[in-house]
């Protein structure tokens, strides 16, 4: 399968960049194809423009060429792989700012005649969300765990019915020890492996 | 009444590099963003003004969120604590003035992703008896030119109280 890796974190020497060689490490073990796209390397721009909202029920409403070439990884991929920190409970401004700006008319939905939003990404077979959280998972589960249900309800509405949805969360990194970061990327790895 | 307009400001809601490194350091350190901070503590009430996109705040707002809330405006880290204090209580009242493409029922089924942010997590740095309201329309995708008319009313009519 094609697996895409969306990866947002400012410093290269993150634990969601190690986490993200884990996820590619693991998808290439199990034979798959990997593409990847790291946000904060590319300078991609997460404010969506004027311009941009004006096109957004044109023709062709990607005007920026980082969303184009986003898009068409988009549409050539069998699986959607998420890599980021939770912050603020959800999705950081630029992988949120990615989705508003690729996932438009025409790639991720459709308007039908009567303006009620159709799927487009019916090729997507699996949505995976690899994310750190500062808080346990008690305290996620009180305030919704917000970028899980942006990326695993939203997203996959847009998407086939048959799509599956994989979750690998790393809680309470701020108090972790070396060896459950260590052992959280050998999960992450293998799990990637046997999609 | 003070106004801010994130767009018109032409404001950067990318959390850098150097801001992660340095998120423990004293606010006056990022003169940058000094006068969304100083807005934040001034105020009693806060009002949220944006459309819902992908069942939240736009990248822009949430950039915002991650740059001003910042450590010593929002909240701190109590020596040996892991539990985070609220600082900005002088935040009484949260208000929520937004549209969303899709319907109520696709906004319960998508989890509420928005309004949960503002009502579990801002307000949990805010005051203890912080409240807050959501005015909302929804389905404005497919609305009337009279629904919109009569949601701006109710803005104002709401507002006002």
């Amino acid at each position: 399968m094609r697996a895409l890796l969306v990866v947002s974190h400012p410093s290269a020497t993150s634990y969601t960049k190690a986490m993200a060689a884990a996820a590619r490490r693991g998808l290439e073990r199990g034979g798959h194809d990997v593409e990847e796209l790291d946000l904060y390397t590319m300078r991609f721009q997460p404010a969506m423009t004027k311009a941009e909202r004006d096109a957004y029920h044109g023709v062709d409403p990607m005007v920026d060429p980082a969303v184009q070439l986003s898009a068409a990884l988009v549409k050539r991929a069998d699986v959607l792989v998420f890599v980021y920190p939770t912050w603020w409970g959800g999705l950081p401004a630029m992988l949120k700012g990615w989705l508003e700006k690729t996932m438009v008319p025409g790639v991720a939905f459709v308007f039908d005649a009567e303006n009620k939003v159709r799927p487009g990404l019916q090729t997507v077979q699996r949505i995976v969300g690899i994310s750190s959280y500062g808080s346990k998972r008690p305290y996620v589960m009180l305030v919704n765990d917000n970028g899980r249900r942006v990326l695993l309800r939203a997203l996959r509405l847009n998407t086939g019915w048959r799509t599956r949805r994989t979750w690998l969360p790393f809680y309470g990194i701020d108090t972790s020890t070396e060896d459950e970061r260590i052992a959280f990327l050998d999960r992450v790895e293998r799990a990637m492996a046997a999609l | 009444m003070r106004f801010t307009d994130l767009y018109e400001d032409e404001f950067d809601p990318v959390l850098s590099e150097a801001e992660h490194v340095n998120h423990l350091a004293d606010p006056s350190t990022k003169p940058a963003i000094a006068r969304y901070v100083d807005d934040l503590r001034w105020c009693r009430s806060l009002v949220l003004i944006y459309p819902t996109w992908w069942a939240g705040q736009p990248a822009m707002l949430k950039g915002w969120i991650e740059r001003v809330w910042m450590h010593g405006v929002a909240w701190e880290l109590a020596a040996g604590s892991a539990r985070l204090r609220p600082l900005l209580r002088n935040v009484r009242s949260i208000t929520v003035v937004t549209t969303h493409g899709s319907s109520k029922w696709v906004n319960a089924l998508e989890g509420e992703v928005g309004k949960r942010t503002v009502t579990r997590v801002l307000r949990s740095m805010c005051s203890r008896r912080c409240r807050t309201r959501w005015i909302a329309l929804y389905g404005i995708d497919r609305s009337t030119e009279a629904q919109r008319q009569r949601f701006l009313a109710r803005i104002t009519r709401r507002l006002g109280r």
